[in-house]
């Protein structure tokens, strides 16, 4: 075997290293594909279904759940609910670029530590942490105390059962998905860049502007889509900090498959969802193509 | 020759540059950024706090401390039901771990190593749950086991959390794959093992730290999720965040607080775990040896 020469060797090497590769991908990708893309195709089938009389899911060719989604009761829910994703995309972007700003570039040796004090928590239970939230923002709590302590607040001021309430949610829920992409791009950010901008008689607001921001925009444009989805598909925070003028995409999915029963305009729900968070999706992969594009040029 | 004496020609410059830098730093001194990241930290620990606090509350209040009391504790391990949940999630949580690891640990050697068209269709099929919102899943999971017939139970519960979890599993051992240097395989096989061989004795143990990191962080993350458990799940046993759901919404039992402190507890050590167990093999050193570094 020695004796063969190298290359031959190692062409029949990666022959049969390539069956073997495949072997070994292949039990999870079927199991993904067997549990997960046929799951995502049914809800796709039976979003044009009907259900019999008792509430179970029949296969057929009815538009009734698609065309249902037309109803303005429903457009308003899919409104506000991009509503709130996109404000909540704004408010995590400005909260969490200077914190992963100050970690990032302050930090010093105590940054990894930092960094995993904003980490940890998000991988405690969901749950229990938006029930403590609500709780910390309810209209006895410490917040609401705080800002009437200040005199920004008076006695009739609520931020539970408003839509603040809601997007405070979604933020302290996802705010992490925005500050890792964020902390990761400004850790790469060559401090040096900076020091040329404050050189060239840039004040710190130009040099922000000019250097530090089209520098991070990668990150940002990452953090914005991490937090977007999720945001978009939830309806923990709807439910406990909002009332039921609040009610978003993922509350209505919820009730069509738990307590309306209507399963095929739940799945067309789900399906419009899933369209909403498609462009999205889209949106971002173009731009940053595009930015990679110019980075190249 | 000139190539090798221009760093130390450049070395004196150094020194000058970097009091530049600490002097810039010193002088910005962004009192205000650092003001707003202590207040970030403030309200992203204060719900907790306050949960842990009030899990202490010797009073049936959520709002007002009337001394420290351990009746909330002994409440839950009094409690049948929330003590039968909890076994029904360390249940699900211990074969989902199992079962993703296995499989996201085969699907990441194959992925970073085949060259092939099914691999990258393989690739695209493993960041699909990644993209997905939790609420489109469970519902599609669902929709799946109440298509094929199957009632809704632990065990669907299991399948679903285990199709999640591969992916995570995959994305955390894909870049620890990739590092390794596959010229340490064909060495072994150029001292006679053969490819299998190569994998289970000289690139699995490389990968070990990384497996076990992801085997708990998978752990922790399935015992917490929420959303796919509760779309999922037959009526009894539930898995415990699903009780802590409805508890939630139908009126507070102090009860989920004392629950809730133990959960939070209870994830924020795995996680402090998951990321030490690389630096504890590190340490030990030798296992390193492989990563392209």
């Amino acid at each position: 075997m020695a004796l063969l020469p190298r290359s031959s060797r190692t062409r029949r090497r990666g022959a049969d290293g390539d069956r073997m590769w495949t072997w070994l991908m292949l039990p999870g990708t079927l199991w993904m594909t067997g549990f997960l893309i046929a799951s995502l195709v049914l809800v796709a089938v039976l979003a044009v279904g009907t259900t019999d009389d008792l509430g179970n899911p029949r296969f057929g060719f009815d538009l009734a759940g698609v065309r249902a989604l037309a109803d303005p009761a429903y457009t308003e829910v899919l409104a506000r609910s991009l509503g709130y994703a996109l404000l909540t995309c704004v408010i995590c972007l400005l909260i969490a670029y200077p914190v992963a700003y100050t970690i990032a570039l302050h930090g010093g040796r105590y940054k990894h530590a930092l960094i995993a004090a904003v980490v940890v928590p998000f991988f405690a239970n969901y749950l229990v942490r938006m029930y403590g939230w609500s709780v910390v923002l309810s209209d006895d709590g410490p917040v609401l105390r705080a800002l009437r302590a200040v005199g920004l607040a008076d006695g009739g001021t609520k931020i539970l059962n408003t839509g603040a309430g809601v997007v405070a949610g979604l933020v302290y829920g996802f705010v992490v998905f925005m500050i890792i992409p964020l902390y990761a791009a400004l850790e790469r950010l060559d401090v040096s860049l900076i020091e040329a901008g404050r050189d060239l008689y840039g004040g710190p607001v130009r040099t922000f502007f000019f250097v530090t921001l089209p520098a991070t925009r990668q990150g940002a444009a990452a953090g914005l889509v991490l937090v977007f989805l999720p945001a978009m598909g939830d309806f923990v925070s709807a439910q406990l900090m909002g009332g039921p003028d609040q009610i978003m995409i993922g509350n209505l999915i919820q009730d069509k498959f738990f307590q309306g029963q209507n399963w095929p305009l739940g799945s067309a729900l789900t399906m419009l969802l899933m369209l909403v968070l498609l462009v999205g999706m889209f949106g971002y992969l173009r731009r940053t193509r595009k930015d990679e594009a110019e980075a190249r040029r | 020759m000139t190539l090798l004496r221009l760093p130390s020609s450049t070395a004196p410059a150094r020194p000058a540059a970097r009091t530049r830098t600490r002097r810039g730093r010193a002088d910005r001194r962004p009192r205000i950024l650092i003001a707003l990241t202590g207040l970030f930290f403030a309200l992203l620990y204060l719900p907790i706090a306050v949960v842990a606090l009030f899990s202490f509350n010797s009073k049936k209040s959520l709002t007002v401390f009337g001394g420290f009391s351990l009746r909330w504790y002994r409440a839950f391990v009094h409690d049948d039901v929330l003590i039968s949940s909890l076994g029904t999630s360390l249940r699900i949580s211990l074969v989902a771990m199992a079962g993703s690891v296995v499989l996201g640990v085969a699907l990441a050697l194959g992925l970073v190593r085949c060259r092939t068209r099914l691999g990258s269709l393989a690739g695209l099929i493993m960041l699909v749950p990644l993209v997905t919102p939790e609420i489109v899943t469970g519902v599609a999971s669902m929709l799946l086991f109440k298509g094929l017939g199957v009632a809704l139970s632990t065990g669907t519960v299991m399948l679903s959390e285990i199709t999640f979890s591969i992916s995570y599993v995959t994305v955390i051992l894909r870049s620890r794959v990739a590092a390794l240097n596959p010229e340490v395989e064909e060495a072994a096989m150029d001292l006679g093992a053969t490819r299998w061989q190569a994998v289970r004795l000289v690139t699995l143990p490389a990968l070990l730290p990384a497996v076990l990191a992801s085997a708990v962080l998978i752990f922790a993350l399935v015992f917490d999720d929420f959303v796919l458990a509760y779309f999922t799940t037959g009526v009894d046993p539930q898995p415990l965040s699903v009780r802590i759901y409805s508890a939630i919404r139908f009126g507070l039992q102090p009860t989920i607080n004392a629950v809730g402190t133990l959960m939070l507890a209870g994830s924020i050590c795995l996680i402090a775990l998951a990321l030490f167990i690389p630096r504890l093999f590190g340490r030990r050193g030798g296992l390193d040896i492989l990563s392209g570094e």
